[in-house]
């Protein structure tokens, strides 16, 4: 075999390759993080300006005397004399170590993030994997079981590598940050024993739930045991994530210390910190969106290899599942986040003002644009993947209408309210703002083009679903199940809607700011109505115009009213603003459960057009769904170093700062090469990770291949 | 019918495209002037007029891939074939014409010229720590002091203020057009209504020198007034200012 015949063995090895040059990126990237004291990476601070740094920075706080460490009590009896002091500067406790000469900040960082991104994944995809277990199981189908099976071995793959960031992690935070770990230790020291034996949980949960696949099949008592493991492991990890959450949350927003002297005063308080649930639930909810993206990336890379039609439909549909997980949770997510963002702004104004309007503001212009990528690549895989179904060509048309819509959202989305502008732009506007962004620029306006992006995604999924979907039947004949349906939407809609109309009803407000309020009322009384609505039209066997009308008037009120009305109440009632965005959710929420409903009892038994050719999909969606992962992996790493960074020069915001040389907010040039570097290095790994994987598989192929050949060879 | 049109679907998205540009940079700073009552038009940023259109070109680009039908529609129309006379015409102009723009653009960015630099601004500067506990001291007085002081803070607004800020706290006091950088139209929602109270008395305290460098170049004018009023005088001007120009200041988040 000469070198080109052995260079295209090779390159026929596809997936070898591209691991291959993914780990080698990976490698070249690590070696230039280790340059970056001298070069790409290193921030711009001049040398005299780390030297000025104050080396022990201010008095940090003084803890409980019963509390301190034995070695600094130790150095109390030596002072006086000459060698005492020069054994005091020996011995005393040390704030900060280098890593090597590095910078210990962007180490931390790095390894933190890393682990962060294995972790999102290990705890989002179990939660996803065990649905779709028990949908197979219940509906007798067993591709779901064979993908949900898949999932797992990944899982079992990337869990290990978790494992081992987290060692690392913790190794540089306690070898580099001794002092601030002191701290850590000193509040959350029995937090932390819980949280080894809860790894024990997810360890021992997770391989059981994998190696137990086949064994725990046969019988519904032996699936559902299964499943139990499942669910098990589901608890472990959600368990581990609130640990873990209550640390990070506990240095934006301290809780249950005396900030004067570091004494713990309730362990209770201190995890049950003011950012704590809403960091919770963002997090779940994004780790979900993660792990769909993250599979759907995966099953986009195995179509692009897949040698048989056969394998190409089986990874089409991986795909559509992952990129229906991914949209299903970053629907939602938006709101977790406006939520968080409040909860922000309740721990300090201060903090809040620097994420929305100071030093972090543009990162957030950053973060508009990588959200308006996902909801414009979902939406676009969406939209190639209805060619696909037979009799979709009914619904393209509303397509040119869903790109208007989408990317007129995403243009008012990104655009920010304080605007760059050169001095002859500004002398010719005549005022600091001009109308585009003084409008479009506002809270108000992202809010109503935020909720009409969601309601838009949800309306390209139900064109979608109901492409192949003919001639319906009656709503008589749905039977018991379809009345009890809506039944139950509308009924959760309406406690949704009217419990918080009620609570509106008697806030706490004064007479003049409350006078706001009662637009919002009536508007979810409106709401309530148009629910009930639908639901009797649906009952009349008019879903279709249910759903409509539905739609209608949710973009009319939520979307345009609420659009004009939030300028309105910014103006003189700005208190009011919070009430307006949760009522805009709740009417946005309860517009999409009760047409999700709708639509599935309206369509069940309808007359099918024609099935879905899977595997049928032009190469483009597959790109669209790996976009889609790593504009997640990006948004992931830019949150995280906005999370982090709020809390400015302080390692426990207004408690413990931060007094090391590296102390400072770093630029946006800065923080995108940092951040484009663990992107780098996460889906080199995660490739690697994947591939490693998926060596057993591809050896027991060639094993009965082998085996069948051999067969094959001796009937010959 | 459809089929002939979709023929010329690369026609229409450089059409909407073109559409999208002139509505930009001709018709919506006649518009604005119209709607804001101006004496002079209202030109599109030139970042927001980038921005835009790379939004209408990746819209265009979206939709004509949103089948392989609509791709070879879109693709098709550079190649040649016999189609209707009006296709010969516009694929030999779209052939003149793609390299000229190209050229124009690369032309009109390398050509030497002066501006002042477009810099990101940061919109609210940090608020110092020290600034953030501060509080109000006449918010929690009885209704009959609060107006008391709002009014004494109107006298101290017009005193002080409304030279560059206007008596109406419109941004458009007697001194206002001689500022490069206009005083702010208090009246306007997203100004002084999206700040908590100790935000203003930050800003009027210390004025531009003290703000942080991510706030420049824009080069306030507003003086630090710390030095000539006392802390409560900067209160009452506050009160006062809100009041002057009805808006309310941002309530501090409750702790749910």
């Amino acid at each position: 075999m000469n070198n080109l015949k052995i260079l295209l063995h090779i390159t026929k090895k596809r997936s070898v390759f591209v691991v291959a040059t993914l780990f080698f990126l990976s490698i070249v990237l690590s070696s230039l993080s280790v340059l970056s004291s001298s070069s790409f990476f290193a921030p711009v601070v001049s040398a005299q300006a780390v030297k000025e740094a104050p080396a022990a920075g201010v008095e940090l706080p003084q803890f409980d005397p019963a509390q301190a460490p034995a070695a600094a009590q130790g150095t109390e009896s030596s002072a006086g004399t000459t060698t005492a002091a020069v054994e005091e500067e020996e011995v005393g406790p040390v704030q900060y170590r280098t890593f090597f000469g590095l910078d210990s900040r962007v180490v931390v960082w790095i390894v933190s993030e890393l682990h962060l991104m294995f972790a999102a994944f290990v705890l989002g995809v179990p939660i996803f994997a065990v649905i779709v277990e028990i949908v197979g199981y219940k509906g007798g189908d067993i591709k779901f079981d064979k993908m949900a099976k898949e999932f797992t071995k990944l899982l079992s793959a990337a869990f290990a590598t978790t494992a081992s960031l987290g060692g690392l992690l913790g190794f540089c935070l306690y070898g580099l940050y001794p002092e601030f770990m002191g701290h850590m230790t000193n509040v959350f020291a029995p937090t932390m024993y819980v949280y080894a034996l809860m790894f024990f949980g997810e360890a021992f949960s997770l391989y059981g739930y994998y190696y137990s696949w086949d064994i725990l099949k046969g019988t519904p008592a032996k699936k559902w045991s299964h499943i139990t493991l499942g669910v098990m492991l589901n608890l472990f990890g959600t368990g581990l994530m609130f640990i873990t959450n209550s640390w990070a949350t506990y240095m934006m927003s301290p809780a249950g210390i005396v900030p004067a002297t570091g004494k713990v005063v309730s362990l209770y308080a201190a995890v049950y910190n003011l950012l704590w649930m809403p960091v919770n639930l963002h997090r779940l909810i994004a780790n979900v969106c993660f792990g769909g993206f993250i599979v759907g990336a995966y099953a986009a890379v195995k179509f692009l290899g897949s040698k048989t039609a056969e394998e190409r439909a089986h990874y089409d549909w991986m795909g559509y599942v992952g990129n229906f997980i991914g949209i299903g949770a970053l629907i939602p997510l938006p709101f977790a986040g406006y939520w968080l963002g409040r909860e922000v702004y309740s721990a300090s104004p201060v903090m809040g003002n620097i994420m929305m309007g100071g030093a972090f503001s543009w990162t957030f212009i950053i973060q508009a644009i990588l959200i308006g990528m996902l909801f414009i690549g979902a939406n676009y895989y969406l939209w190639l993947g209805m060619g696909r179904i037979k009799g979709s060509e009914r619904y393209t048309g509303y397509i040119k209408f869903l790109v208007l819509i989408i990317f007129m959202c995403f243009a008012v989305w990104l655009t920010p309210h304080n605007l760059p502008l050169s001095g002859e732009e500004r002398a010719m506007i005549g005022e600091q703002y001009h109308p585009f962004s003084k409008y479009f620029g506002v809270m108000a306006a992202k809010n109503a083009v935020v909720n009409l992006i969601i309601l838009a995604t949800f309306f390209s999924f139900l064109i979608y679903r109901r492409c192949n979907k003919g001639e319906t039947v009656p709503f008589s004949e749905q039977g018991k199940s379809g009345k009890i349906g809506v039944m139950s939407a509308v009924i959760f809609c309406l406690l949704m809607l009217v419990s918080y109309a009620v609570s509106l009803s008697f806030v706490e407000l004064e007479a003049d700011m409350k006078v706001f309020v009662k637009p919002l009322i009536r508007c979810l009384y409106i709401q309530s109505g148009m629910i009930c609505f639908a639901a009797f039209l649906t009952f009349k066997s008019k879903g279709k115009l249910a759903q409509s009308l539905l739609f209608a008037v949710t973009a009319l009120m939520a979307v345009l009213y609420f659009w004009y009305y939030g300028f309105q109440v910014m103006q003189k009632a700005n208190v009011v603003l919070r009430y307006l965005s949760v009522t805009q959710v709740a009417m946005v929420m309860s517009c999409l459960i009760m047409n999700a409903f709708i639509d599935i009892f309206t369509f069940r038994k309808a007359k099918l057009i024609g099935g879905i050719v899977w595997g049928k999909m032009p190469v483009r969606s597959q790109y669209a769904l790996i976009m889609l992962c790593v504009v997640i992996v990006i948004l992931m790493g830019l949150m995280g170093f906005i999370r982090s960074g709020l809390r400015m020069d302080w390692h426990i915001y207004g408690v413990l700062q931060d007094t090391s040389p590296w102390a400072y907010t770093p630029t946006l040039a800065y923080m995108g090469r940092i951040v484009g570097l663990i992107v780098a290095l996460f889906l080199g790994l995660v490739a690697f990770v994947f591939w490693l994987a998926g060596l057993g598989d591809k050896k027991s192929k060639a094993h009965e291949g082998g085996y069948d050949d051999a067969i094959s060879g001796g009937d010959h | 019918m459809s089929k002939k049109r979709s023929n010329f679907l690369m026609i229409w998205v450089i059409l909407a495209v073109i559409c999208l540009f002139s509505f930009l940079k001709y018709v919506s700073p006649e518009v604005f002037q119209v709607l804001m009552a101006k004496d002079h038009p209202m030109p599109t940023p030139s970042t927001l007029m980038m921005w835009y259109i790379i939004m209408g070109v990746l819209a265009g680009l979206v939709y004509a891939t949103t089948s392989d039908k609509k791709l070879v529609d879109f693709l098709s129309f550079l190649l040649p074939d016999r189609g209707p006379a009006l296709k010969f015409v516009l694929q030999k102009l779209l052939l003149i014409a793609f390299p000229l723009v190209v050229g124009w653009f690369v032309y009109s960015w390398s050509i030497p010229g002066v501006a002042s630099p477009v810099e990101l601004r940061i919109q609210h500067p940090t608020l110092p720590q020290e600034y953030e506990k501060q509080n109000n001291p006449y918010r929690e007085k009885d209704p009959e002091t609060q107006r008391r002081c709002i009014e004494e803070g109107k006298i101290l607004f017009q005193t002080y203020c409304r030279p560059c800020h206007g008596s109406k706290a419109d941004g458009n006091g007697p001194f206002a057009n001689s500022f490069r950088l206009r005083p702010i139209n208090f009246q306007d929602p997203g100004t002084i209504g999206t700040v908590v109270e100790n935000y203003a008395f930050w800003r009027i305290k210390e004025g531009a020198p003290g703000l942080p460098s991510e706030s420049t170049p824009w080069d306030s004018a507003m003086p630090s007034w710390k030095d000539d009023l006392k802390d409560d005088e900067v209160w009452k001007i506050i009160m006062g200012e809100y009041d002057t120009a009805g808006v309310v200041p941002r309530q501090r988040e409750k702790a749910e």
